[in-house]
């Protein structure tokens, strides 16, 4: 049996085939590995490594400074179910979903419907596409101080705006209610790599295709629904499956607009802003329980692998 | 899929990954003769504090030939996080600032020193700030300087400050009255730095948080529950709609504020039209309020200990500590430093300072007080509890937290 497969072996390598690729091989196979090499130990020591140990300590009660005692699961119990030692975790789960389910589609749209409107127009794209982009290589520190500025319940231009249409203002980032919407609003506002991708996904879309759909006496409206939004499927699909595991991450925004000035950062009004991640922070480096807070962060690794597995599953991605 | 987990991963190692890049700038360590000392602090809240710093550094080295040492600044905001990844990293600083509450903690896991005997004369210290070093009976660290709140009023609202929790109320209602968008009183809201004040208020109608020696937790009992009910009625007259605007006291919206000595030259210059005064607490039954301010202590990992604890004591020593405790934005803790001289506002800080109270010595304090005493002081604030129902339960949640049973 073993007869027939080498000479096999030797026809799909050709005459004479490997003892002249041979050496040529290993040494492709070595130029390969230095090429991948800096990035295989960038991922190797910064992110598996680490990833490992948080792994191991979500089973201790390390607090950053003395020895770490293994607890087995009990760090894992404990947030589920513990309320006395957790009193504010589901609240933070809640905050999270929230914000994912508002921010999401708020920013897929508004990197749309900008899209739409910098392939449309003609002069000054240039302009208008590094305007657009701005928020997003804003320091997140000014993004805060610009927002909490427009969200003031006193001099606030968007409580001047909404009081043209006869709207009364609202005291947006001290309402409970009101938080999360006013934070997916500043998400929105800073959708601009969205909006890029969608741009791309836009100059893809073949130009013939949208003039067949004039001839056939489409209009505007039809075309968008039944040819560039349906070609636009696996742009979107990219961008809703990135955005949801961004979004169950949200930190920056909800620490730059909750702190400084004096506040310490528990959250804004009745932990109304207290999100996943800004609750693991707190764990981590406020109360001394970095055990929890690696816990913490496996459970939401989890939570995110079942979220993408599902999206993929459900949500339709092939262009058509 | 690949992506999602790669991307899950980053996050999930967020924590750890922080940890191992806290550590630059740490690590000092003798070489050869010239011993390098690092000494890590807050950054500079003015230009001039930092020139200050820069010249007790340079007069310590002249002192010290063949010495040099390094500060590194750090924001306040991030100082502990820092200094935590530094600990758990292994690389922390020859000494450093410690906030007040964190000492106990470091001290009880070995990860600061024991002052040394015979570095200083304890008596020469105000007993108060001194004793925000201790844990277990042992000193582990010297205090720099010490501050303490108190409450700023607009005198052009305000002729004359309250001294009491009544006239309180009824000045910051007159003011409301006299004009419905200006505040009587930013009142402090249920955050953790509203739990953060709310201790002194308690301690002027006499009472107490907590009892840590004999732990008991106390904030359920009359005083407390009385100095919540002030902030909620004091919000009949300084609607949160004036108050949560930006800086209401600075611009005019809000006649009266609770702050502290470092605001003071902030406000002067950004809002140099503002006339204001600043006067002791209003109370109940006794003038009160909190201590604050910064303690400085030794890390275990130094080599250079003896010199480290020198640098230290040279900094809150007699000769450089009214300079370097007002650089600190507080005021000296060294009983025989000079005062720097301040403005009209300084005796109010001092007088303060002389019946300030010392934070519950408890290490999970921060815990108990962001995530239990602040929300139950916003949920009475806003109407869902009563004060007594609030801090009945949160007095409950603390004594499952801490396993007290008092």
């Amino acid at each position: 049996m073993a007869a027939p497969a080498l000479a096999d072996e030797r026809v799909a390598a050709g005459p004479g085939g490997r003892a002249r690729r041979g050496p040529g091989r290993r040494r492709d196979h070595l130029v390969g590995a230095l090429l991948v090499a800096p990035a295989l130990v960038y991922f190797l020591v910064f992110l598996l490594y680490p990833a490992l140990s948080a792994l191991y300590y979500s089973f201790t009660d390390w607090n950053l400074r003395s020895d770490a005692n293994w607890v087995g699961l009990a760090n894992y119990a404990d947030l589920l179910f513990d309320d006395v030692k957790y009193p504010h975790f589901w609240t933070s789960v809640r905050v999270t979903l929230q914000y994912t389910l508002i921010a999401v589609p708020l920013t897929l749209v508004a990197a749309l419907a900008q899209a739409l409107l910098l392939n449309a127009i003609r002069r000054g794209a240039n302009l208008f596409r590094l305007l657009l982009f701005l928020p997003v290589v804003t320091a997140e520190a000014a993004v805060g101080a610009i927002w909490r500025w427009l969200y003031d319940p006193q001099y606030g231009l968007i409580n001047t705006l909404l009081g043209l249409v006869g709207i009364p203002g609202q005291n947006w980032l001290n309402t409970p209610e009101l938080v999360i919407p006013a934070l997916a609003f500043i998400a929105a506002w800073q959708c601009g790599i969205s909006m890029i991708i969608y741009l791309a996904g836009l100059k893809g879309i073949p130009g013939t295709i949208q003039e067949a759909a004039v001839i056939d006496g489409a209009g505007p409206w039809q075309r968008f629904w039944r040819v560039t939004f349906p070609m636009l499927r696996p742009t979107t699909f990219y961008l809703l499956v990135t955005g949801v595991i961004a979004a169950l991450q949200v930190f920056g925004l909800v620490y730059v607009i909750f702190s400084g000035n004096g506040r310490s950062v528990t959250g804004g009004p009745e932990q109304s802003g207290l999100t996943y991640v800004l609750h693991l922070y707190l764990f981590a480096f406020r109360y001394d329980a970095m055990g929890a807070a690696c816990a913490m962060s496996f459970i939401l690794l989890v939570f995110i692998v079942i979220v993408t597995a599902l999206q993929f599953r459900f949500v339709r991605q092939e262009a058509s | 899929m690949g992506r999602g987990l790669v991307r899950g991963a980053v996050v999930a190692t967020l924590a750890t990954a922080l940890a191992a890049c806290g550590g630059s700038g740490g690590g000092g360590g003798g070489q050869g003769d010239a011993k390098q000392l690092t000494f890590w602090m807050y950054q500079d809240r003015t230009p001039q504090a930092g020139q200050v710093i820069e010249k007790v550094r340079q007069d310590f080295e002249q002192a010290n030939p063949g010495v040099t040492v390094k500060i590194v600044k750090i924001p306040k905001d991030d100082y502990n996080t820092k200094l935590g990844s530094a600990v758990a990293g292994k690389s922390t600083p020859d000494a450093g600032i410690l906030d007040q509450p964190l000492v106990s903690k470091y001290a009880l896991d070995g990860t600061i020193k024991e002052v040394p005997a015979g570095l200083i004369d304890e008596a020469d210290y105000y007993k108060g700030a001194l004793d925000t070093n201790r844990a277990g009976g042992k000193l582990y660290g010297l205090p720099q300087d010490q501050t303490t709140v108190a409450l700023f009023y607009n005198k052009k609202l305000v002729p004359a400050p309250p001294k009491t929790w009544d006239d309180l109320k009824r000045i910051s209602a007159q003011v409301h009255a006299a004009d419905a968008n200006v505040a009587g009183m930013n009142v402090p809201k249920g955050d953790g730095y509203g739990a953060w004040m709310f201790p002194g208020v308690v301690h002027g109608a006499g009472g107490e948080m907590v009892d840590d020696a004999g732990k008991k937790v106390l904030f359920d009992q009359q005083p407390a529950v009385e100095a919540l009910q002030l902030w909620v009625d004091l919000q009949q007259s300084s609607p949160r709609k004036i108050t949560d605007s930006d800086k209401p006291f600075e611009n005019g919206l809000a006649a009266m504020t609770i702050s502290g000595p470092w605001d003071v030259p902030t406000i002067r210059e950004q809002f140099p039209d503002l006339d204001f005064g600043v006067a002791p607490l209003p109370y109940k039954s006794e003038p009160a309020g909190n201590i604050g301010g910064e303690d400085s202590v030794v890390f275990s990992a130094s080599p250079n200990a003896d010199l480290a604890w020198k640098w230290l004591a040279f900094l809150a020593g007699a000769e450089h500590n009214g300079a370097v405790a007002d650089a600190f934005g507080g005021f000296p803790v060294h009983l025989k430093a000079r005062v720097v001289a301040g403005g009209p506002e300084q005796a109010a800080f001092l007088d303060q300072l002389k019946v300030a109270h010392a934070r519950p010595a408890v290490p999970q304090w921060i815990q108990v007080n962001d995530e239990i005493i602040a929300p139950a002081i916003e949920s009475a604030l806003t109407g869902k509890a009563t004060a007594q129902q609030a801090l009945s339960d949160a007095a409950g949640r603390t004594r499952s937290l801490l396993g007290w049973n008092g």
